[in-house]
């Protein structure tokens, strides 16, 4: 019960960032799809930028509750690119497209409507394709630091710093 | 200019970030996609329990008298409950290019034929869960909270899916005005 009501609540904390940092517009997203407004890339580049350090700080203290998605790279790679398409085609992501349904937006209801679809479609199809996408070339639940061998904390360091630094200095405020 | 934004980028992604922390420390990463599943599963265990139990995929998904309403599923509502708050309360000082179904740059390209841009809202939103079931994630839980655990899957996600994303972007407007 717990579990439910701490998942509601960052559910609409993440549902209200989305609204009020604009990512379901679709002048932002397009914006950035078509590398004139970098507004979203710049808002995920400092998502990812704080998150990355502060999950591998956790980390250090045992306390994050990681979840690494297999690497089955053809699925993963495929399902990249069908992905990216409709993330262009529609304007939204699957969970900025619950967000705008929820503004009122009636384009957004139509992405949730087609989603469902989409998520019905590879049900049916997941017993064809699992063999030949999921379970070849499936590296499993590894991450960039497993695979190098290097601890997580400074690969983590090195990424944050990084992307902060090329979202607040180089981008800027370039497109804006 | 006027201020055409209710918060900067800076703040929500500085935000996000703390939340997706939050977030790992008390329970898992964000995530999205694997929802629209669990609801598909949910109305098909109801509709054609045979069927559902049948199949490989829509039966990790909850079954007959338990929905597999979870964590993932409360986290999607509130997402709904959250968003059309700030929205409800926030819409007079939201900038006018963001409100309403019709996006002046789609506009611009396309014509103001709704039913036009439904369908690509619809058919976009059919290859954005097809693609994201098939590589395990979308936009929160690959690239926001994927990346961030430095998990090589979503290092690939992010790739592709922008790449992909941005290519289609530009083929679509290929002969747009500049803005």
């Amino acid at each position: 019960m717990t579990t439910l009501v701490i998942g509601f609540l960052i559910g609409c904390a993440f549902g209200a960032i989305l609204y009020l940092g604009g990512a379901t517009s679709y002048r932002r997203i397009l914006g950035t799809l078509r590398l004139k407004d970098m507004w979203i890339i710049k808002l995920m580049g400092t998502a990812i930028g704080v998150g990355t350090l502060g999950i591998y700080l956790l980390d250090l203290g045992g306390l994050a509750n990681m979840v690494i998605k297999p690497a089955y790279v053809w699925g993963v790679a495929l399902g990249g690119i069908v992905f990216g398409i409709g993330w262009a085609v529609s304007g939204f992501c699957p969970g900025t497209c619950v967000v705008g349904a929820s503004e009122g937006k009636k384009d957004a209801m139509a992405t949730v409507l087609g989603g469902l679809v989409g998520a019905l479609l590879f049900s049916l199809a997941f017993p064809f394709i699992e063999a030949l996408l999921i379970q070849k070339a499936n590296f499993g639940s590894i991450t960039l630091a497993s695979a190098l061998g290097v601890s997580g904390i400074y690969l983590a360091m090195g990424l944050s710093a990084g992307l902060l630094g090329v979202v607040f200095f180089v981008l800027k405020d370039k497109y804006e | 200019m006027e201020r055409d934004y209710l918060i900067s980028w800076k703040a929500a992604g500085i935000s996000l970030g703390l939340l997706l922390i939050l977030a790992t420390a008390l329970t898992k990463p964000l995530g999205v996609s694997t929802q629209f599943v669990v609801s598909d599963a949910a109305v098909v265990h109801k509709v054609a329990p045979e069927f559902a139990e049948s199949n490989a995929y829509l039966s990790k998904y909850g079954n007959k008298t338990n929905w597999g309403v979870g964590y993932g599923w409360m986290l999607v509502l509130g997402m709904f409950v959250g968003g059309g708050i700030s929205s409800a309360l926030l819409r007079k000082r939201q900038p006018e290019q963001d409100k309403g179904s019709m996006p002046a740059m789609w506009k611009e390209r396309f014509g103001d034929s709704m039913s036009k841009r439904y369908a690509a809202a619809f058919g976009g939103g059919v290859l954005l869960l097809f693609g994201a079931r098939l590589a395990g994630g979308c936009t929160s839980g690959h690239m926001i909270s994927g990346v961030p655990q430095l998990a090589i899957s979503s290092f690939i996600f992010a790739v592709t899916g922008f790449g992909a994303a941005i290519l289609m972007a530009k083929f679509l407007y290929r002969s747009g005005s500049e803005s």
